[in-house]
């Protein structure tokens, strides 16, 4: 999923100081479920909002709203009605979402709630770890299904680099060498030999190299 | 000088069944807000109680185990830590927020917490008058 982290607090209200009447908006997608944008984002950072702007001495009124996503024009279309009620919007969606805002109605003054960061796993309570760069050609197919594009710091191709170190990274200790990790396990399958094979230079274009990334499916457009 | 600050105490229903009468030693407006348990408690209540213009926010859950729902009482001390930090950010010292593993049904304890944290608050503003 995509996985976001609310804006540092004070930001946001720079964003919307001139305002007196706001929208706090969530999505129901994938930043519930990392607990970045749902819900009960929405109540905290609307609480939050109200409490600071109290103590400023400029009360503002917060209206609160979570939507199913923002990504789908459909599920926007409250907000027809929600915008003539407010002077601003502090989304809680991902980019995605801001952005569609952004697209779809212009006169809306839209404002991102939380920075968009990456796409990841929820590994443990509370905690994510980066699986994925979206690079548009995957390659895992050759790797044990482990991704170096996203989990080595040099994004190699043909690794490990040499300072791969007793199966740590040699940029972050924390941070397992995935390289190690392919190694290791193509080594468990008898299928080492897969990585004779050079992996060539990467075409960048389809992880965005080539401007705008557009899927179009035919039989559904 | 305490007289005149608000305080708001948090707690899990079970965690005590002291009353105002038994908190008659400490010198503020005390509002005391139950919940049917610690896990219940959100950041949102903490920052409300705030803007309903306490000065202080207490937040009491029952000791380590004895949880009658399990971990409620830790995850009241994770919104507590969560509240701190949104406070911090807001530019709310977080030292008006506290946090007390109180034993069940001990009033007695649970009073003293109270006390303790009543003097934090107050030096707390003292500190802050003196800035
Ligand atoms: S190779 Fe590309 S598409 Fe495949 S997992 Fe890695 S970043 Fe994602
Ligand atoms: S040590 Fe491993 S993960 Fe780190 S940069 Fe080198 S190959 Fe990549």
């Amino acid at each position: 999923m995509i996985i976001a982290e609310r804006r540092p607090i004070p930001e946001i209200l720079e964003n919307i100081a001139p305002y007196s009447r706001v929208l706090v908006l969530g999505c129901r997608g994938c930043v519930a479920v990392c607990s970045a944008g749902g819900d009960r984002e929405v109540a905290i950072l609307a609480e939050a909002i109200r409490l600071a702007r109290e103590r400023e001495g400029k009360p503002i009124e917060v209206i609160e709203r979570t939507f199913m996503r923002q990504c789908d024009p459909e599920y926007l279309e409250p907000l027809n009605e929600l915008l003539p009620q407010v002077e601003a919007i502090v989304s809680l969606a991902c980019g995605v979402g801001v952005n569609l805002i952004a697209d779809l109605y212009p006169s809306a003054r839209v404002y991102p709630g939380v920075d968009t960061s990456f796409y990841g796993a929820n590994v443990a309570l509370g905690k994510w770890v980066e699986k994925c760069r979206g690079c548009g050609d995957c390659i895992i197919d050759k790797t044990a299904g482990l991704c170096p594009i996203a989990r080595c710091a040099k994004n190699l191709l043909n690794g490990p680099c040499g300072g791969s170190q007793g199966g740590r990274c040699e940029v972050r200790k924390d941070m397992p060498c995935v390289w190690h990790m392919i190694i290791e396990r193509l080594k468990e399958r008898g299928e080492l030999e897969r990585l004779l094979e050079i992996t060539p230079p990467k075409d960048w274009r389809p992880a965005g190299g080539d401007g705008l990334r557009i899927r179009v499916r035919p039989d559904l457009a | 000088m305490g007289e005149g600050i608000k305080l708001a105490i948090l707690c899990c229903n079970y965690t005590n069944l002291a009353e105002r009468e038994d908190l008659y030693e400490v010198p503020a407006r005390l509002e005391i807000k139950r919940f049917p348990c610690g896990g219940h408690i959100e950041i949102t209540d903490i920052l409300r109680a705030f803007r309903e213009g306490a000065e202080g926010v207490c937040v009491c859950a029952c000791e380590q185990g004895t949880c009658h729902n399990g971990k409620g009482n830790e995850r009241a001390e994770k919104k507590v830590v969560g509240a701190r930090a949104i406070l911090q950010e807001i530019g709310i010292s977080p030292e008006w927020l506290s946090f007390y593993y109180v034993p069940r049904l001990d009033a007695e304890a649970f009073v003293e917490d109270v006390k303790a944290f009543f003097s934090k608050v107050l030096k707390e503003k003292v500190e802050e008058r003196g800035k």
